[in-house]
């Protein structure tokens, strides 16, 4: 289901949309949804009728997919905030043909209920590099080799300084955030960070990136599945500004999304989060949108593990 | 030039073995220069150990920063509290050269380029590698949102 005032932005869209050979209904405004959408309906809405009705993410469907509005150009950053405030999971801040990648991919992923790994953005032949931590302690090393290693190929100091700090905050998150109990106390949160602690059973997470020279992709997964998708949006477009006090501050995710240009998470609740953050390498940043993009999934759906894995 | 004070230098990672509140206390009362140009990487747990100090030293007198790091300066642009704490009188920005491609991360002086930051507008700086033109490599809100008049 496509809304959109365009017809040019239409055809677009249902090009785009068509390619998963999903059937496509177009229509161009929000009055035309209550008869049509249900539980199984991909919804993909301008941006600002999302803005005029934040309230249709409320409404039963697969998934709300906010696009870009006229021209499908790159969206206004407080656009994108207020949406994702309003509590949507799938926001898209770029326009052609970012848009065009990005909303390919999550729609298929939606369709086919496949929302784990980093390969789903890079083209074939990318090769995917891993790393596994042993201890909490090898965050900084591998923090450190990630960066050089994305320098290496080529690609600006800049964005190797990027990679530190989303890397860095990603990985972070699933060693003090992500583990709970039973009670769903996350019981590390407030354990100091520069303590030894080995990385076995549901500890253990997964560092892997990629780039295609389109993007570059950083993928952090946890065991513990632990992230809520509905109000993470919320979260990361709060404001980085920490409590007065020791309380923790929860900067660290705002800080990740604030670097990168698209921001995708994907829970299998109690099982499994990752976090993908990509860069977009190809433009310069200020033919970009000002905003990252935002998509969060839940699947039910078995994760596929990769060699390796627990 | 105004309130000045004792140069405290920075150096190297601003993360969890950052204790900022302690280096507050240790430094006098009064005005007071911070020279962070020697920061390599501020994560999270860094910034909010940069706030503690901010906040232990704004109270006492003026604080002003100098040669700001580039990776401290795309983080305090995120975080709202610092342009009513700190006086800014220079810092590192992300430039592209438009010409050759290079990258650098040249000194901004504030003074000088005042009005312009205040409007959003980043200087245009020299290439060091082929004396072209280099422009910001990145949207002036990145960096430029605490200057915002």
């Amino acid at each position: 289901m496509v809304v959109h005032p365009e017809r040019k932005a239409q055809r677009a869209l249902q090009r785009l949309v068509g390619a998963t050979l999903c059937p496509v209904v177009v229509v161009a405004n929000a009055d035309a949804l209550t008869t049509i959408v249900d539980s199984n309906t991909v919804v993909i809405v301008d941006l600002a009728i999302a803005q005029a009705c934040p309230e249709l993410v409320q409404r039963p469907a697969k998934a709300w997919i906010a696009v870009p509005g006229e021209g499908l150009g790159p969206a206004d950053p407080e656009v994108i905030t207020s949406l994702l405030t309003a509590g949507w999971t799938h926001v898209i801040a770029h326009g052609m043909p970012i848009l065009a990648e990005e909303l390919l991919a999550t729609v298929q992923k939606l369709v086919r209920d496949d929302a784990f790994g980093l390969e789903k953005y890079m083209a074939w032949g990318a090769e995917v590099r891993r790393y596994q931590l042993a201890d909490a302690r090898d965050r900084e090393a591998a923090v450190d080799a990630l960066a050089k290693d994305v320098v290496a190929v080529g690609l600006p100091d800049r964005v190797g300084s990027m990679v530190s700090v989303i890397a860095d905050e990603l990985i972070a998150n699933a060693l003090y955030a992500a583990p709970v109990d039973a009670d769903g106390t996350h019981f590390r949160r407030g354990e100091p960070r520069d303590q030894g602690r080995p990385l076995t059973g549901r500890d253990q997470i997964s560092v892997r990136w990629a780039t295609d020279a389109r993007y570059l992709a950083i993928e952090v997964r946890d065991r513990w599945g632990s992230l809520d998708p509905a109000t993470v949006g919320r979260r990361l477009v709060a404001g980085a500004t920490p409590p007065s006090g020791g309380a923790e501050g929860g900067m660290g995710l705002p800080l990740a999304y604030a670097c990168c240009n698209q921001f995708v998470v994907a829970t299998a609740p109690g099982r499994d989060t990752e976090v993908v953050a990509l860069l977009d390498v190809r433009f310069k940043p200020t033919d970009l949108g000002r905003a990252a993009s935002f998509h969060a999934f839940v699947t039910t759906a078995a994760v596929p593990q990769e060699a390796g894995d627990p | 030039m105004g309130p000045a004070g004792p140069v405290i230098y920075f150096v190297g990672r601003l993360d969890e073995a950052a204790n900022l509140g302690d280096v507050g206390t240790v430094i006098p009362p009064g005005h007071v220069v911070l020279d962070t140009s020697g920061l390599t990487f501020v994560n999270s747990v860094g910034m909010r150990e940069w706030i503690r100090l901010i906040r232990i030293l704004r109270d006492r007198g003026v604080i002003t920063l100098v040669r700001v790091a580039d990776v401290l300066m795309a983080h305090m642009n995120v975080v709202r509290e610092f342009a009513q704490s700190v006086r800014i009188a220079s810092f590192h920005a992300a430039y592209v050269c438009n010409a050759c491609g290079a990258e650098a991360t040249p000194l901004i002086d504030v003074m000088q380029h005042g009005p312009a930051l205040a409007a959003m507008q980043a200087p245009r700086m020299q290439c060091t590698e082929c004396r072209g033109v280099m422009e910001l490599a990145d949207f002036p809100e990145r960096y430029l949102t605490i200057f915002k008049a």
